[in-house]
Protein backbone atom coordinates (compact mmCIF):
# COMPACT_ATOMS: atom_id res chain seq x y z
CA UNK A 1 0.00 0.00 0.00
CA UNK A 2 1.39 3.55 -0.96
CA UNK A 3 1.44 6.40 1.56
CA UNK A 4 1.08 9.72 1.15
CA UNK A 5 3.52 12.31 1.27
CA UNK A 6 2.60 13.19 4.88
CA UNK A 7 2.11 9.70 6.12
CA UNK A 8 5.66 9.18 4.42
CA UNK A 9 7.14 12.12 6.19
CA UNK A 10 5.91 10.47 9.67
CA UNK A 11 7.31 6.98 8.99
CA UNK A 12 10.37 8.65 8.48
CA UNK A 13 10.76 10.89 11.28
CA UNK A 14 10.36 7.76 13.25
CA UNK A 15 13.31 6.02 11.59
CA UNK A 16 15.13 9.52 12.01
CA UNK A 17 14.10 9.61 15.85
CA UNK A 18 15.44 6.10 16.39
CA UNK A 19 18.74 6.61 14.51
CA UNK A 20 19.01 9.49 16.47
CA UNK A 21 18.79 7.95 19.69
CA UNK A 22 21.40 5.66 18.75
CA UNK A 23 23.91 7.98 17.50
CA UNK A 24 23.23 9.93 20.85
CA UNK A 25 23.71 6.75 23.19
CA UNK A 26 27.08 6.07 20.94
CA UNK A 27 28.22 9.32 21.43
CA UNK A 28 27.71 8.92 25.53
CA UNK A 29 28.52 5.40 26.39
CA UNK A 30 32.12 5.61 23.97
CA UNK A 31 32.68 9.90 24.68
CA UNK A 32 33.22 10.77 21.57
CA UNK A 33 34.33 13.98 20.85
CA UNK A 34 31.85 14.59 17.90
CA UNK A 35 27.89 15.97 17.97
CA UNK A 36 25.59 13.23 17.64
CA UNK A 37 24.24 14.33 14.28
CA UNK A 38 28.00 14.15 12.56
CA UNK A 39 27.27 10.56 12.08
CA UNK A 40 25.27 9.53 9.40
CA UNK A 41 22.61 6.63 9.42
CA UNK A 42 24.20 4.89 6.69
CA UNK A 43 28.23 5.38 8.44
CA UNK A 44 29.71 1.95 9.31
CA UNK A 45 30.56 1.29 12.58
CA UNK A 46 33.79 -0.69 12.67
CA UNK A 47 36.72 -0.82 10.56
CA UNK A 48 36.21 2.40 8.16
CA UNK A 49 33.34 4.46 9.82
CA UNK A 50 33.57 5.39 13.30
CA UNK A 51 36.32 2.86 13.85
CA UNK A 52 35.07 0.70 16.75
CA UNK A 53 36.69 -2.00 18.50
CA UNK A 54 35.45 -5.02 20.15
CA UNK A 55 35.71 -3.38 23.70
CA UNK A 56 33.29 -0.86 22.20
CA UNK A 57 30.61 -3.21 21.41
CA UNK A 58 30.91 -4.51 24.22
CA UNK A 59 30.06 -1.45 25.54
CA UNK A 60 27.31 -1.15 23.52
CA UNK A 61 25.81 -4.41 24.36
CA UNK A 62 25.37 -3.24 27.30
CA UNK A 63 24.00 0.47 26.72
CA UNK A 64 21.24 -0.54 24.06
CA UNK A 65 19.72 -3.37 26.50
CA UNK A 66 19.60 -1.01 28.89
CA UNK A 67 18.43 2.04 26.61
CA UNK A 68 16.08 -0.11 24.09
CA UNK A 69 15.46 -3.36 26.29
CA UNK A 70 16.67 -5.18 23.60
CA UNK A 71 19.18 -8.06 23.57
CA UNK A 72 21.77 -8.14 21.29
CA UNK A 73 23.82 -11.63 20.67
CA UNK A 74 27.69 -11.69 19.51
CA UNK A 75 27.09 -14.00 16.32
CA UNK A 76 25.58 -11.61 14.51
CA UNK A 77 27.65 -8.40 13.94
CA UNK A 78 25.69 -7.30 10.90
CA UNK A 79 24.04 -5.57 13.48
CA UNK A 80 26.50 -2.95 13.79
CA UNK A 81 26.45 -2.28 10.07
CA UNK A 82 25.49 1.26 10.30
CA UNK A 83 23.48 3.10 12.71
CA UNK A 84 20.29 2.51 10.57
CA UNK A 85 21.13 -1.37 10.88
CA UNK A 86 21.34 -0.80 14.19
CA UNK A 87 18.01 0.46 14.09
CA UNK A 88 16.14 -1.95 12.20
CA UNK A 89 17.55 -4.08 15.80
CA UNK A 90 16.19 -2.17 18.24
CA UNK A 91 12.92 -1.18 16.25
CA UNK A 92 11.85 -4.30 14.84
CA UNK A 93 9.07 -2.49 13.08
CA UNK A 94 11.40 -0.03 11.03
CA UNK A 95 12.90 -3.55 9.58
CA UNK A 96 9.73 -4.71 7.68
CA UNK A 97 9.74 -2.52 4.84
CA UNK A 98 13.73 -3.84 4.16
CA UNK A 99 12.87 -6.99 4.51
CA UNK A 100 10.49 -7.05 1.46
CA UNK A 101 13.19 -6.60 -0.16
CA UNK A 102 15.88 -8.99 1.03
CA UNK A 103 18.45 -6.34 1.85
CA UNK B 1 47.64 15.03 -18.73
CA UNK B 2 47.33 11.85 -21.36
CA UNK B 3 44.88 9.37 -20.06
CA UNK B 4 46.51 6.63 -17.76
CA UNK B 5 46.62 3.47 -18.86
CA UNK B 6 47.35 0.12 -17.00
CA UNK B 7 51.04 -0.91 -17.51
CA UNK B 8 49.44 -4.82 -17.14
CA UNK B 9 46.84 -4.25 -20.48
CA UNK B 10 49.37 -6.75 -22.03
CA UNK B 11 49.22 -9.94 -19.65
CA UNK B 12 45.48 -9.29 -19.00
CA UNK B 13 42.78 -12.35 -20.50
CA UNK B 14 42.02 -11.85 -24.44
CA UNK B 15 38.88 -10.25 -24.73
CA UNK B 16 38.99 -7.88 -21.77
CA UNK B 17 36.63 -4.88 -21.78
CA UNK B 18 37.84 -1.63 -21.35
CA UNK B 19 36.33 1.58 -20.76
CA UNK B 20 37.21 5.57 -19.06
CA UNK B 21 36.49 5.88 -15.12
CA UNK B 22 37.62 9.28 -15.02
CA UNK B 23 40.92 9.82 -16.34
CA UNK B 24 41.68 6.59 -16.16
CA UNK B 25 41.76 3.62 -19.22
CA UNK B 26 40.70 0.79 -17.06
CA UNK B 27 39.80 -3.01 -17.71
CA UNK B 28 36.22 -3.34 -17.05
CA UNK B 29 35.38 -6.79 -17.21
CA UNK B 30 38.15 -9.56 -18.17
CA UNK B 31 35.29 -12.49 -18.59
CA UNK B 32 31.76 -11.95 -16.90
CA UNK B 33 30.28 -9.21 -14.25
CA UNK B 34 28.67 -11.87 -12.36
CA UNK B 35 31.92 -14.09 -12.14
CA UNK B 36 33.95 -11.04 -11.19
CA UNK B 37 31.38 -10.52 -8.86
CA UNK B 38 30.47 -13.71 -7.23
CA UNK B 39 34.45 -14.15 -6.36
CA UNK B 40 34.61 -11.15 -4.76
CA UNK B 41 31.38 -11.92 -2.51
CA UNK B 42 32.39 -15.65 -1.95
CA UNK B 43 36.21 -16.48 -3.38
CA UNK B 44 38.88 -14.31 -3.96
CA UNK B 45 39.61 -11.81 -6.67
CA UNK B 46 42.91 -10.12 -7.90
CA UNK B 47 42.41 -6.60 -9.05
CA UNK B 48 44.89 -4.11 -11.35
CA UNK B 49 44.11 -0.79 -9.80
CA UNK B 50 46.85 1.13 -12.06
CA UNK B 51 43.87 3.48 -13.17
CA UNK B 52 44.91 5.01 -9.56
CA UNK B 53 47.93 7.49 -9.19
CA UNK B 54 50.19 7.12 -6.11
CA UNK B 55 51.81 9.94 -5.02
CA UNK B 56 54.91 10.33 -2.85
CA UNK B 57 54.55 13.42 -1.10
CA UNK B 58 58.14 14.08 1.11
CA UNK B 59 60.10 17.38 2.07
CA UNK B 60 60.22 18.83 6.04
CA UNK B 61 56.56 20.42 5.19
CA UNK B 62 55.33 17.35 4.18
CA UNK B 63 53.52 16.32 7.51
CA UNK B 64 52.01 19.90 8.03
CA UNK B 65 50.80 20.13 4.31
CA UNK B 66 49.27 17.34 4.76
CA UNK B 67 47.19 18.20 7.64
CA UNK B 68 46.07 20.86 5.57
CA UNK B 69 45.37 19.04 2.36
CA UNK B 70 43.26 16.24 3.84
CA UNK B 71 39.87 16.25 5.78
CA UNK B 72 40.96 13.76 7.99
CA UNK B 73 43.93 13.67 10.91
CA UNK B 74 47.41 12.46 9.62
CA UNK B 75 49.79 13.94 12.06
CA UNK B 76 50.47 10.96 13.64
CA UNK B 77 50.05 8.36 10.87
CA UNK B 78 53.17 6.18 11.30
CA UNK B 79 55.00 4.21 8.54
CA UNK B 80 52.97 1.07 9.65
CA UNK B 81 49.40 2.58 9.14
CA UNK B 82 47.44 3.91 6.22
CA UNK B 83 43.88 5.52 6.50
CA UNK B 84 41.08 6.85 4.14
CA UNK B 85 40.53 10.64 3.81
CA UNK B 86 38.55 13.03 1.68
CA UNK B 87 40.53 15.71 0.17
CA UNK B 88 38.37 19.20 -0.19
CA UNK B 89 38.34 22.41 -1.56
CA UNK B 90 37.69 26.06 0.11
CA UNK B 91 34.01 25.29 -0.89
CA UNK B 92 34.27 21.99 1.00
CA UNK B 93 33.84 19.97 -2.34
CA UNK B 94 35.38 16.50 -2.87
CA UNK B 95 38.37 16.99 -4.63
CA UNK B 96 39.25 12.98 -4.08
CA UNK B 97 38.77 10.35 -1.69
CA UNK B 98 42.63 8.97 -0.81
CA UNK B 99 44.04 6.22 0.50
CA UNK B 100 47.25 7.86 2.38
CA UNK B 101 50.24 5.47 3.25
CA UNK B 102 52.52 6.78 6.43
CA UNK B 103 56.00 6.35 5.44
CA UNK B 104 59.42 7.63 7.22
CA UNK B 105 60.00 10.37 5.08
CA UNK B 106 56.68 11.70 4.18
CA UNK B 107 53.47 10.15 3.03
CA UNK B 108 52.33 8.30 0.08
CA UNK B 109 48.62 9.12 -1.63
CA UNK B 110 46.62 6.55 -3.25
CA UNK B 111 43.98 8.48 -5.79
CA UNK B 112 40.90 7.16 -6.33
CA UNK B 113 40.61 5.20 -9.71
CA UNK B 114 40.70 7.89 -12.25
CA UNK B 115 41.14 10.35 -9.86
CA UNK B 116 44.98 11.05 -9.64
CA UNK B 117 45.55 14.14 -12.27
CA UNK B 118 42.57 15.96 -10.73
CA UNK B 119 44.35 15.34 -7.49
CA UNK B 120 47.80 16.08 -8.24
CA UNK B 121 47.04 19.41 -9.83
CA UNK B 122 44.95 20.44 -6.78
CA UNK B 123 47.96 19.40 -4.45
CA UNK B 124 50.51 21.26 -6.34
CA UNK B 125 48.18 24.08 -6.54
CA UNK B 126 47.84 24.34 -2.74
CA UNK B 127 51.35 23.72 -1.67
CA UNK B 128 52.22 26.93 -2.03
CA UNK B 129 55.46 28.45 -0.17
CA UNK B 130 55.31 24.51 1.61
CA UNK B 131 58.74 22.37 1.63
CA UNK B 132 57.08 19.48 0.01
CA UNK B 133 57.58 17.53 -3.03
CA UNK B 134 54.95 15.62 -4.76
CA UNK B 135 56.05 12.94 -7.18
CA UNK B 136 54.05 10.94 -9.33
CA UNK B 137 54.90 7.37 -8.90
CA UNK B 138 52.93 6.11 -11.99
CA UNK B 139 55.46 4.55 -14.55
CA UNK B 140 57.51 3.59 -11.11
CA UNK B 141 55.29 1.68 -9.14
CA UNK B 142 51.98 -0.57 -9.87
CA UNK B 143 49.44 -1.14 -7.20
CA UNK B 144 47.40 -4.39 -7.38
CA UNK B 145 44.26 -5.74 -4.76
CA UNK B 146 42.93 -8.27 -3.54
CA UNK B 147 38.92 -8.65 -2.17
CA UNK B 148 37.00 -11.00 -0.85
CA UNK B 149 36.55 -13.70 2.29
CA UNK B 150 39.20 -15.85 0.81
CA UNK B 151 41.53 -13.20 -0.01
CA UNK B 152 43.90 -13.74 3.07
CA UNK B 153 44.65 -17.46 1.75
CA UNK B 154 45.57 -15.82 -1.47
CA UNK B 155 47.66 -13.54 1.20
CA UNK B 156 49.19 -17.09 2.37
CA UNK B 157 49.96 -18.45 -0.60
CA UNK B 158 51.28 -15.53 -2.37
CA UNK B 159 53.55 -13.52 -0.19
CA UNK B 160 53.41 -14.17 3.63
CA UNK B 161 50.28 -16.22 5.59
CA UNK B 162 51.41 -14.07 8.89
CA UNK B 163 50.52 -11.13 6.82
CA UNK B 164 47.09 -11.85 6.61
CA UNK B 165 45.37 -11.34 9.51
CA UNK B 166 47.15 -7.85 10.04
CA UNK B 167 44.70 -4.90 12.06
CA UNK B 168 42.88 -3.36 9.30
CA UNK B 169 44.90 -0.41 7.63
CA UNK B 170 47.91 -1.76 8.16
CA UNK B 171 50.87 -1.09 6.35
CA UNK B 172 54.18 -3.20 5.94
CA UNK B 173 57.31 -3.34 4.02
CA UNK B 174 58.36 -6.98 3.02
CA UNK B 175 59.58 -8.29 -0.03
CA UNK B 176 57.95 -10.55 -2.74
CA UNK B 177 60.23 -12.77 -4.92
CA UNK B 178 63.00 -10.76 -3.42
CA UNK B 179 61.29 -7.85 -4.86
CA UNK B 180 60.66 -4.83 -2.41
CA UNK B 181 57.17 -4.30 -2.20
CA UNK B 182 54.38 -2.36 0.42
CA UNK B 183 51.55 -4.56 1.75
CA UNK B 184 48.74 -3.22 3.35
CA UNK B 185 45.84 -4.48 4.80
CA UNK B 186 42.67 -2.24 3.47
CA UNK B 187 39.42 -3.53 1.97
CA UNK B 188 36.61 -1.34 0.06
CA UNK B 189 33.52 -4.29 -0.96
CA UNK B 190 33.17 -4.83 3.00
CA UNK B 191 35.30 -8.31 2.34
CA UNK B 192 38.87 -9.09 3.86
CA UNK B 193 41.15 -6.53 1.27
CA UNK B 194 44.97 -6.36 0.84
CA UNK B 195 47.00 -4.01 -1.64
CA UNK B 196 50.50 -4.37 -2.70
CA UNK B 197 52.54 -1.34 -4.11
CA UNK B 198 55.00 -3.27 -6.44
CA UNK B 199 57.94 -1.85 -8.66
CA UNK B 200 56.14 -1.28 -12.19
CA UNK B 201 59.33 -3.98 -13.72
CA UNK B 202 57.59 -7.10 -11.21
CA UNK B 203 54.10 -5.88 -11.73
CA UNK B 204 53.38 -8.07 -14.38
CA UNK B 205 55.13 -11.47 -12.56
CA UNK B 206 53.14 -10.70 -9.36
CA UNK B 207 49.98 -10.23 -11.51
CA UNK B 208 50.38 -13.79 -13.12
CA UNK B 209 50.91 -15.31 -10.08
CA UNK B 210 47.71 -13.50 -8.32
CA UNK B 211 45.61 -14.84 -11.27
CA UNK B 212 46.79 -18.32 -10.87
CA UNK B 213 45.07 -17.88 -6.77
CA UNK B 214 42.37 -15.92 -7.46
CA UNK B 215 39.92 -14.43 -9.91
CA UNK B 216 40.73 -11.00 -11.78
CA UNK B 217 37.92 -8.73 -11.08
CA UNK B 218 37.39 -5.59 -13.31
CA UNK B 219 36.23 -2.23 -12.45
CA UNK B 220 32.82 -2.90 -13.41
CA UNK B 221 32.55 -5.73 -10.21
CA UNK B 222 34.59 -3.73 -7.76
CA UNK B 223 32.44 -0.51 -7.75
CA UNK B 224 29.53 -2.40 -7.56
CA UNK B 225 31.01 -4.54 -4.68
CA UNK B 226 31.56 -0.87 -3.20
CA UNK B 227 28.25 0.68 -3.76
CA UNK B 228 26.46 -2.61 -2.07
CA UNK B 229 28.18 -1.61 1.51
CA UNK B 230 28.08 2.02 0.65
CA UNK B 231 31.50 3.04 0.19
CA UNK B 232 31.98 6.37 -1.53
CA UNK B 233 32.82 6.08 -4.89
CA UNK B 234 33.13 9.40 -8.00
CA UNK B 235 29.71 9.23 -8.81
CA UNK B 236 28.60 10.15 -5.62
CA UNK B 237 30.82 13.80 -6.40
CA UNK B 238 30.31 14.10 -9.58
CA UNK B 239 27.45 16.57 -9.62
CA UNK B 240 29.29 18.86 -7.14
CA UNK B 241 27.14 17.84 -4.26
CA UNK B 242 28.87 18.50 -0.51
CA UNK B 243 30.21 16.69 2.15
CA UNK B 244 26.85 16.32 4.26
CA UNK B 245 24.47 15.59 0.80
CA UNK B 246 26.87 12.81 0.25
CA UNK B 247 26.95 11.36 3.77
CA UNK B 248 30.73 10.88 3.63
CA UNK B 249 31.12 12.61 7.18
CA UNK B 250 33.07 9.49 8.13
CA UNK B 251 35.87 10.65 5.94
CA UNK B 252 36.29 14.27 7.59
CA UNK B 253 37.55 14.59 10.70
CA UNK B 254 35.07 17.69 11.80
CA UNK B 255 37.93 17.89 15.38
CA UNK B 256 40.57 18.50 13.34
CA UNK B 257 41.50 22.37 14.05
CA UNK B 258 42.28 23.54 10.68
CA UNK B 259 42.29 21.81 7.20
CA UNK B 260 41.35 23.41 3.24
CA UNK B 261 37.06 22.86 3.18
CA UNK B 262 37.13 22.92 7.01
CA UNK B 263 34.74 26.16 7.00
CA UNK B 264 32.32 25.38 4.01
CA UNK B 265 31.73 21.73 5.66
CA UNK B 266 31.09 23.44 8.93
CA UNK B 267 28.79 26.40 8.17
CA UNK B 268 26.93 23.48 6.04
CA UNK B 269 26.74 21.43 9.03
CA UNK B 270 25.17 24.18 11.13
CA UNK B 271 22.69 25.25 8.31
CA UNK B 272 21.73 21.22 7.80
CA UNK B 273 21.77 19.50 4.33
CA UNK B 274 18.41 19.80 2.58
CA UNK B 275 18.83 16.82 0.72
CA UNK B 276 20.39 13.72 1.66
CA UNK B 277 21.75 10.25 0.12
CA UNK B 278 20.02 7.23 0.27
CA UNK B 279 20.08 3.48 -1.01
CA UNK B 280 17.06 2.69 -3.07
CA UNK B 281 16.24 -0.97 -5.01
CA UNK B 282 13.63 -1.78 -7.05
CA UNK B 283 11.86 -1.99 -10.23
CA UNK B 284 12.86 -4.05 -13.40
CA UNK B 285 15.39 -1.38 -15.19
CA UNK B 286 18.31 0.52 -14.16
CA UNK B 287 17.01 4.31 -13.98
CA UNK B 288 19.39 6.62 -15.41
CA UNK B 289 21.23 9.20 -13.18
CA UNK B 290 19.00 12.36 -12.83
CA UNK B 291 15.83 10.39 -13.39
CA UNK B 292 13.00 12.04 -10.59
CA UNK B 293 12.02 10.14 -7.36
CA UNK B 294 8.38 10.96 -6.62
CA UNK B 295 5.74 10.65 -4.35
CA UNK B 296 2.20 10.69 -5.51
CA UNK B 297 3.42 12.70 -8.58
CA UNK B 298 5.38 15.55 -5.98
CA UNK B 299 9.42 15.35 -6.73
CA UNK B 300 10.99 14.92 -3.84
CA UNK B 301 14.04 13.96 -5.12
CA UNK B 302 16.71 12.20 -8.19
CA UNK B 303 18.82 9.51 -8.33
CA UNK B 304 22.79 9.45 -8.51
CA UNK B 305 23.57 6.79 -9.51
CA UNK B 306 21.93 3.11 -10.03
CA UNK B 307 23.23 -0.15 -11.08
CA UNK B 308 21.98 -3.94 -11.26
CA UNK B 309 22.53 -5.67 -7.88
CA UNK B 310 23.78 -8.98 -8.17
CA UNK B 311 23.78 -9.46 -4.63
CA UNK B 312 19.58 -8.24 -3.90
CA UNK B 313 19.10 -9.61 -7.50
CA UNK B 314 17.71 -6.18 -8.58
CA UNK B 315 18.42 -2.75 -9.61
CA UNK B 316 20.32 -0.73 -6.98
CA UNK B 317 20.82 3.18 -6.56
CA UNK B 318 21.15 6.09 -4.49
CA UNK B 319 18.85 9.08 -4.76
CA UNK B 320 19.31 12.33 -3.34
CA UNK B 321 16.43 13.05 -1.42
CA UNK B 322 14.53 15.91 1.03
CA UNK B 323 16.07 15.73 4.21
CA UNK B 324 12.68 14.56 5.62
CA UNK B 325 12.34 11.58 3.51
CA UNK B 326 15.83 10.68 3.72
CA UNK B 327 15.04 7.60 5.85
CA UNK B 328 15.07 3.60 5.16
CA UNK B 329 12.22 1.77 4.41
CA UNK B 330 9.73 3.79 2.54
CA UNK B 331 7.89 3.26 -0.81
CA UNK B 332 8.94 5.91 -3.27
CA UNK B 333 8.94 5.92 -7.17
CA UNK B 334 11.50 6.45 -9.09
CA UNK B 335 10.58 7.07 -12.80
CA UNK B 336 7.91 4.86 -13.52
CA UNK B 337 8.79 1.98 -10.96
CA UNK B 338 8.14 1.55 -7.07
CA UNK B 339 11.55 1.00 -4.69
CA UNK B 340 11.92 1.03 -1.35
CA UNK B 341 15.01 2.72 0.39
CA UNK B 342 17.46 0.82 1.89
CA UNK B 343 19.14 0.54 5.35
CA UNK B 344 23.09 0.09 4.54
CA UNK B 345 24.98 -2.24 3.90
CA UNK B 346 22.63 -3.59 1.36
CA UNK B 347 23.84 -6.83 1.10
CA UNK B 348 25.94 -8.17 4.14
CA UNK B 349 29.64 -8.98 2.99
CA UNK B 350 30.27 -12.91 4.10
CA UNK B 351 33.75 -12.10 5.58
CA UNK B 352 32.17 -10.68 8.66
CA UNK B 353 31.60 -14.26 9.32
CA UNK B 354 34.23 -15.76 7.83
CA UNK B 355 36.94 -15.90 10.37
CA UNK B 356 41.30 -15.79 9.10
CA UNK B 357 42.25 -18.69 9.98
Amino acid sequence: MKLSIDELRATAAARLQTCAQIKKMIVSRLDLPIEPDWITDDQPLFGRGLELDSLDVLELYVAIEAEFGVALYDSDMSVFGSVSRLADHVNPKLAEANSLTGA
Amino acid sequence: MDSLTSPLAAVHPEGTEYGAAQEAHVALRYTTLDEEYTAIRERAAVLDLSGSRVLEVSGSDATDFMQRALARDVEYLTSERCMTSLVLDEEGLVVDQVVVWGREDGMLVESSVGGGARLLEHLRSVAGEDRVEIKDLTGEQVLLGLEGPYAWGVVGRLVDGELAALPFESVVDTTWDGVDVLFARTGVTGEYGYKVLVPHDQAATLWAKAVEQATPAGHEALELAMLEVRQPTHHEHADGADVLTMGANWLVDITKESFIGRDAVLAAFSGGATRRTVGFSGGDTVPAAGTPVTVGGEQVGVVVHAVHSIGLGAPLGLARLDADLAAAGLRLTVGDADVTTLTSPYVTPKSWSTPII
